[in-house]
């Protein structure tokens, strides 16, 4: 087979049909492969306007319900703290990679959001500043993970109630970590598994950008890496989760 | 490899996120066109970011969703208790 070097990847001409696997799952992996293919370049084009709502409707639409957590509106409190703790359960299990502290990571974007809501300045940050959030929130867990014990102890403290700014409140539910069966079933263990091959920093590019579909000056925002950067680590990105893909055939 | 293709894998991203300009577009396709193993990477782009979408936009499993609507009620009673 004839492959090649670009940018220290090396490509194939036989593996871009992601023929993945002679194995037992390999047939669901191409069907699904097909399926999706017709959204890919909806996918792939949102920015320039031809896709499905685009990553600033996103975006308005969570500043409407900040606005409106924010003047006390009972559900659309609810509806953002429950889109922060998926960003948070997603971000933590395919950009992170520890299902362990997916729900810890949850239960932390849940007490961060509604803490920020009342006093965020502008609406049009929210977003932005939740990604931030639930990323630095898995660098935490993965600083304590290193060195200290695993669980994420600041959990039951914090939320603003009677008598004080950080009295106690019980929200968490000490639940065990996420099962992995649920994972398995939940996201395509390939996918997943692919994605863990890539470095964190490459893999977080991935996750915020093709997963999220956020652009790409958001995704420098959050990363702290300039965009000309984040579309350099994109593109090698998205070759290094293709070869991941075809089974590390080049 | 052929002429050409180093660049386009160089700009093949871009391509894909539309920010490329009308002609460069079609310098990419009429290379694809006679170059199958190009045109093979930027289907296998298109499929590998079409699952990626996939999986962004599937619900949380159940049961974490559940938990994660129990958290929410638990964190609003207990907030509107505190305010009584």
């Amino acid at each position: 087979m004839v492959t090649r070097e670009v940018d220290g990847l090396s490509l194939s001409p036989t593996a871009g049909d992601l023929h993945l696997s002679e194995g037992t799952d390999g047939s669901s992996w191409r069907a699904k492969a097909a399926l999706v293919q017709s959204q890919a370049v909806a996918v792939l084009t949102r920015e320039a306007g031809t896709g499905g709502p685009g990553p600033d409707a996103v975006k308005a639409e969570y500043a409407t319900l900040v606005r409106a957590a924010a003047d006390g509106d009972r559900v659309a409190m609810e509806r953002l703290l429950m889109r922060a703790q998926e960003v948070a359960f997603r971000f933590s299990l395919l950009a992170c990679g520890h299902e362990a502290d997916a729900e810890d990571v949850m239960q932390d974007a849940l007490l961060k959001t509604y803490q920020h809501v009342s006093r965020i300045a502008d609406p049009d940050a929210f977003r932005t500043w939740l990604y931030t959030t639930v990323r630095n929130s898995c660098l935490m867990k993965r600083r304590r993970r290193a060195g200290e014990p695993v669980r994420f102890e600041s959990i039951e403290q914090g939320a603003p109630a009677a008598g004080g700014e950080d009295a106690p409140i019980d929200i968490a539910d000490r639940t065990p970590g996420v099962d992995q069966k649920l994972i398995d079933e939940w996201a395509d263990e390939r996918l997943r598994a692919a994605l863990k091959q890539l470095p964190p920093a490459y893999r977080i590019i991935i996750l915020l950008r093709e997963m999220e579909g956020l652009p790409t000056k958001e995704v420098a925002a959050i990363t702290g890496y300039s965009e000309a950067n984040v579309k350099t680590r994109l593109r090698r990105a998205r070759l290094m989760l293709r070869r991941e893909l075809t089974g590390g055939e080049p | 490899m052929k002429p050409g293709c180093r660049q386009i894998l160089k700009e093949i991203s871009a391509y894909l996120d539309g920010e490329l300009e009308i002609a460069a577009c079609a310098t990419i396709e009429r290379h694809c066109a006679d170059c199958a193993s190009c045109a093979a990477v930027v289907d296998g782009l298109k499929q590998t970011a079409g699952l990626c979408r996939q999986l962004g936009t599937t619900p949380l499993p159940l049961p974490v969703l559940e938990r994660a609507r129990a958290s929410v009620r638990r964190l609003l009673e207990n907030s509107t208790t505190g305010d009584e």
